[in-house]
């Protein structure tokens, strides 16, 4: 029953929505005040963790991906 | 050595228990973490290589339990991953030069929890189920263009003019379910953000911002639309710290 599982605390979705966070949102430096990461690095994090993500996605618009405590 | 910073903390009072809670805890570079204070604001900071920080996933998610674990006791903002400057002293600049809209902003976020909703569906299927069951056959019924002699073109224009009819059929559903949400959000105060549409799996993309003592309201709030909209996948995430509702860019 859905009661059950709509809060989805399934580890994969709960990492994925913390990267995502972590990684695009927050306050952010601008400019030349951010001088440890290359924007680079981001993008590439970010295409992998998108990339792991498809397969997720795929079954939870199919409603396939029952979520789990 | 850089300095990464982690989070922005309300309060000066908080500095005993902040210190005591950073006690034995590292960041992504496995050195330990101190506060920086200004006036009623503390930054959380940890040294990194100048060299820069490993941007992989086990340090992004080791950069985020400090922020996780800061968070059950201090009203905080989160940093971007990767926010860096050159010294102590730059930081403290930086926290005096930003102070009036960093300190709104703590303000605002104190005492809440941000939760986000995705609504997932099939839009190939829905789209033909949109089709088929509404009155829309009428809407979607191809309109009489006199006096065209290609027919073509009159094929062409009828088919585009079905696409762009039904395209403003999934915009007023999608619309009519953020509509719903925000009824539902209105009694409890909430701060919400949406985007639509974001691909074909994903209908709506929702964040909200709501006080700690609401949360059942709001789960309450979205079991009963999953109960009312069975065809679409709702998938919702919390509490989160309020890294979606930090309108403010260090300058």
């Amino acid at each position: 029953m859905m009661d059950d599982n709509v809060v989805d605390r399934s580890k994969d979705i709960t990492i994925l929505e913390l990267l995502d966070r972590v990684l695009t949102k927050g306050v952010i430096l601008t400019g030349d005040l951010v001088i440890s990461v290359a924007d680079i690095d981001l993008v590439y994090l970010g295409v992998k963790l998108m990339l792991s993500s498809v397969e997720t996605m795929e079954q939870l618009k199919l409603g396939k991906a029952r979520l789990k405590e | 050595m850089d300095i990464l910073i982690f989070a922005l903390v309300l309060g000066r009072e908080n500095m005993g228990p902040l210190n005591a809670r950073l006690e034995g805890l590292k960041g992504p570079a496995e050195t330990g973490l101190n506060t920086l204070c200004f006036r009623e604001i503390a930054a959380v900071v940890g040294e990194i290589p100048k060299s820069g920080l490993n941007t992989d996933r086990d340090s992004a998610i080791a950069y985020a339990a400090v922020i996780e674990t800061l968070v059950q006791q201090f009203t905080l903002l989160p940093m971007r991953y990767g926010s860096a400057m050159e010294s102590e002293e730059a930081v403290l600049g930086m926290i005096g030069r930003n102070y009036n809209e960093i300190l709104d902003n703590l303000k605002k976020v104190e005492d809440k929890f941000e939760f986000g909703l995705k609504v997932f569906c099939d839009s190939v299927k829905l789209r033909t189920e949109m089709k088929e069951k509404t009155e829309a056959g009428a809407l979607l019924r191809p309109p009489v263009i006199p006096a065209v002699s290609a027919s073509v073109f009159r094929e062409y224009v009828n088919k585009k003019l079905m696409e762009h009819r039904l395209e403003e059929m999934m915009v007023n559903y999608v619309d009519s379910i953020i509509a719903e949400i925000k009824v539902c959000l209105s009694l409890m105060n909430a701060v919400t953000k949406f985007r639509k549409a974001l691909s074909e799996a994903i209908l709506i993309d929702a964040v909200f911002l709501v006080q700690r003592q609401r949360k059942s309201e709001l789960l309450d709030a979205i079991r009963l639309l999953q109960e009312k909209y069975p065809g679409l996948n709702l998938m919702f995430t919390g509490p989160w710290r309020p890294y979606s509702f930090v309108d403010v860019t260090i300058k």
